[in-house]
C-alpha cells in the first residue's frame, strides 16, 4: 500500500513543503517590521493587530498586571508585606506576558522540534532560558543604573548591543541546525530514491506472500522483513539515524539556544527595576524580575511540550508509511530549523533597519 | 497521512509566528491634554501638546540624569532628555496624524518643547506648528501609536481646548473606548454622527475633530 501511494502524493508532498516555506518566509518578513524603540524602551517587531479572541484577553490580562505593577511597587515601599502581592502580580504577568510577544517560546519551541527533543530537555531549556532573562536584566540594571549610574540612554544602547548578539546567535543556531538537518533530510530523499525498486520487490513478495491460505502469519512475516530490510539501507547506508544527529552533548548543545533566548531582556522587567530602583527598593524589583521569569518558563515550557507531542504524534503517523513518513519528518525538522534561521534573521535585519532608534 | 504531518508543521509554524505576532502591551503611558491653536486671522497654526508619562516609565527616563536636589528635575535639568524626545518622535509622526480640509496634515518640526516633572511624573510640552497657517473647514486628526507600544489616552478634563478660534469652529472628541458613533462632544453638541469619510479606524485612536461650517 504504501509505495503505490507514494507516486501520487509526491507532487502533493512538494507543494505542501513549498507552501509550509513560503508561510514560514512571510511570518519572517513580518518580524523584520517596525521595531524600534520610541522614549527608549525596545518596542516590539510587531505590527499592530486588532486584538480578539484569546489573544486580546492574553494582551489585555498583560496590560492589566503591567499597569498593576507600579502600585504594587509603591505599595511594597510604603508597607513591606505588600511584597507579596507585588510578587503575585509579577509571576502573573510573567505567565501571561510569555504567551504574548516575545521570541523566546517561538525559538525554543523550533529547537525542540528541529533537535528532536524530548519534553524533559524542553522544559529545561525554557526554565533556563527564563533564568537567564532575568539575570540578564538584574545584571544589568544592577551594573549600569545602580553601579555606573548610566542614564536611560546608557541602558538602551546596551540593550541594543545584547539584542544583537542575541539575534546572531539565533541566526547562527538555525544556521547549524539546517545544516545538519538539511543534510540528513536530503541523505533520506536519495536513499529513498535509490531504494525504490528494491522497495517495490519486497511489497511484491509481501503481496504473495498475502494469498497463502495462512494468511496472517505469512503477511506479518512478509513486512517484518520489508522493514528490516527498509531500516538497514535507509537508516545506515543512505543516513544517519535523527537519534545520531541529536547526538550527545547534553547541555553544551543546549547552551546556544538558552543563551540566544535569554540574553535578551525583557523592557518590563528594565522598567520594573529600574522604577524599584527610583523608589528606594530594588531588592523588590529583582525578586519581581525573577518570578517574572518564573511565569515566562511555565509558559513557554508549556509550549515547548505541546510541540514535543505534536510531533510525537506526527512521528507516530510517520511510522506507518516507512518511507515517505521519515522523509516527512525529516522536512519537519528542516522546516522548524529554517524558522529559526530565518526568525533570527529577521529580528537581526529588523533591528539594523531600525538602529537610529532614539533613546529617552 | 503525508498531509496531515505537514499540515501539523504548517499549523506548528503559523502558532510560533500567530502568537508571535500578537504585539506587545504598551511600555509607555501617556495622558494626552492638546490645545488646537489659532492665529488673529482665525487660521489654525499648530497644535500645542502637554502628554504627561507614566510613573514608571518616568522614573526610567530620568534615572541617571544629574540633578541638584533629589527628588527634583528642573527644566534646564531636562532640557537634553526634552530634546531627545521630540527629536527621535519625528520618526513616528510625532504620534499626530490628520487631514485638514481633505489634505494631509503637514507638521513641521516641533517647537517649544520642554519637560516639567511634578508629582515623579514627566510631562512633555511641545507644539507641533503646520507648515503653513489654514483657515479650518475642517479637521481631523488621531494621537495614537499604531504599534500600540506607547498607549495614548485622553485627560479626564478637557483634553482638548481651543485658543483663539473663531466662533463657529465646533471641536468633537472621540476617545478609543467610545466608538465612532458615542463621540464625546465638548461645547455644542451639533455634530454627533460619525463621519463616513472619516471612518474610526484603530480602536485605540482618540479621534479629534474641528469644523468650522
Amino acid at each position: 500500500m504504501p509505495v503505490t501511494q507514494s507516486p501520487q502524493r509526491a507532487p502533493l508532498l512538494r507543494i505542501a513543503v513549498l507552501l509550509a516555506l513560503a508561510a514560514i518566509l512571510l511570518a519572517a518578513a513580518d518580524q523584520a517590521l517596525a521595531q524600534s524603540a520610541p522614549f527608549g524602551v525596545p518596542r516590539p517587531q510587531a505590527p499592530a493587530a486588532a486584538p480578539e479572541g484569546i489573544v486580546g484577553w492574553l494582551l489585555a490580562k498583560q496590560a492589566e498586571f503591567y499597569r498593576a505593577l507600579s502600585g504594587a511597587i509603591r505599595a511594597a515601599k510604603a508597607d513591606g508585606s505588600a511584597v507579596w502581592g507585588l510578587l503575585g502580580l509579577s509571576f502573573l504577568y510573567g505567565i501571561f506576558h510569555a504567551a504574548g510577544p516575545g521570541h523566546g517560546k517561538a525559538v525554543i519551541s523550533s529547537y525542540v522540534v528541529a533537535n528532536e527533543e524530548t519534553w524533559r530537555r524542553g522544559v529545561a531549556l525554557s526554565f533556563a532560558s527564563a533564568f537567564l532573562q532575568a539575570l540578564v536584566a538584574v545584571v544589568l540594571v544592577g551594573v549600569a543604573a545602580v553601579l555606573l549610574g548610566a542614564t536611560a540612554r546608557g541602558m538602551g544602547e546596551a540593550v541594543r548591543y545584547i539584542e544583537i548578539v542575541s539575534y546572531a546567535l539565533i541566526t547562527l543556531l538555525g544556521a547549524r541546525l539546517l545544516w545538519t538537518k538539511g543534510r540528513a533530510a536530503v541523505a533520506t530523499f536519495y536513499g529513498l530514491q535509490a531504494e525504490h525498486d528494491e522497495f517495490q520487490h519486497a511489497v511484491a513478495h509481501a503481496h504473495a506472500h498475502s494469498h497463502a491460505p495462512a494468511h496472517h502469519h505469512g503477511h506479518d512475516h512478509a513486512h517484518h522483513d520489508h522493514d528490516h530490510h527498509h531500516d538497514a539501507h535507509c537508516g545506515h547506508s543512505h543516513g544517519p539515524e535523527p537519534k545520531d544527529l541529536a547526538g550527545p552533548g547534553g547541555w553544551q548543545r543546549g547552551l546556544a539556544a538558552i543563551v540566544a533566548v535569554g540574553l535578551r531582556p525583557c523592557s518590563g522587567a528594565i522598567l520594573v527595576l529600574v522604577f524599584a530602583l527610583a523608589q528606594g527598593i530594588f531588592w523588590a524589583g529583582i525578586a519581581a524580575t525573577f518570578l517574572m521569569g518564573l511565569g515566562t518558563a511555565i509558559t513557554v515550557a508549556t509550549i515547548a511540550v505541546i510541540a514535543v507531542g505534536a510531533q510525537g504524534w506526527a512521528r507516530r503517523l510517520a511510522s506507518s508509511q516507512p518511507g515517505t513518513g521519515t522523509l516527512a519528518m525529516r522536512g519537519l525538522e528542516v522546516a522548524a530549523a529554517l524558522f529559526v534561521f530565518l526568525f533570527g534573521l529577521a529580528l537581526l535585519t529588523g533591528y539594523m533597519v531600525n538602529e537610529r532608534m532614539f533613546p529617552a | 497521512m503525508i498531509r496531515l504531518v505537514l499540515l501539523l508543521a504548517a499549523a506548528l509554524i503559523f502558532a510560533a509566528s500567530g502568537v508571535e505576532k500578537a504585539q506587545a502591551h504598551p511600555h509607555v503611558f501617556v495622558t494626552v491634554k492638546s490645545e488646537i491653536v489659532y492665529d488673529a486671522e482665525g487660521k489654525v497654526t499648530g497644535i500645542r501638546h502637554a502628554w504627561t508619562f507614566d510613573d514608571m516609565f518616568s522614573a526610567y527616563a530620568t534615572q541617571g540624569l544629574d540633578q541638584k536636589q533629589q527628588g527634583v528635575f528642573t527644566r534646564e535639568e531636562l532640557a537634553p532628555l526634552a530634546e531627545v524626545n521630540v527629536t527621535s518622535m519625528k520618526e513616528f509622526g510625532f504620534f499626530t496624524e490628520g487631514k485638514l480640509n481633505g489634505a494631509k496634515i503637514a507638521f513641521a518640526d516641533p517647537v517649544d518643547y520642554w519637560l516639567d516633572y511634578t508629582d515623579q511624573m514627566l510631562t512633555l510640552h511641545f507644539t507641533l506648528p503646520l507648515k503653513a497657517p489654514v483657515k479650518v473647514r475642517d479637521m481631523n486628526f488621531d494621537i495614537y501609536d499604531p504599534v500600540y507600544f506607547v498607549s495614548f489616552a485622553l485627560a479626564e478634563k478637557e483634553p482638548v481646548t481651543q485658543s483663539g478660534a473663531p466662533a463657529n469652529c465646533r471641536l468633537t472628541v472621540a476617545r478609543p473606548d467610545d466608538g465612532g458613533a458615542q463621540a464625546k462632544t465638548l461645547g455644542e453638541s451639533f455634530f454627533n454622527q460619525p463621519d463616513p469619510k472619516n471612518p474610526f479606524g484603530s480602536q485605540f485612536a482618540n479621534k479629534i475633530s474641528v469644523r468650522c461650517p
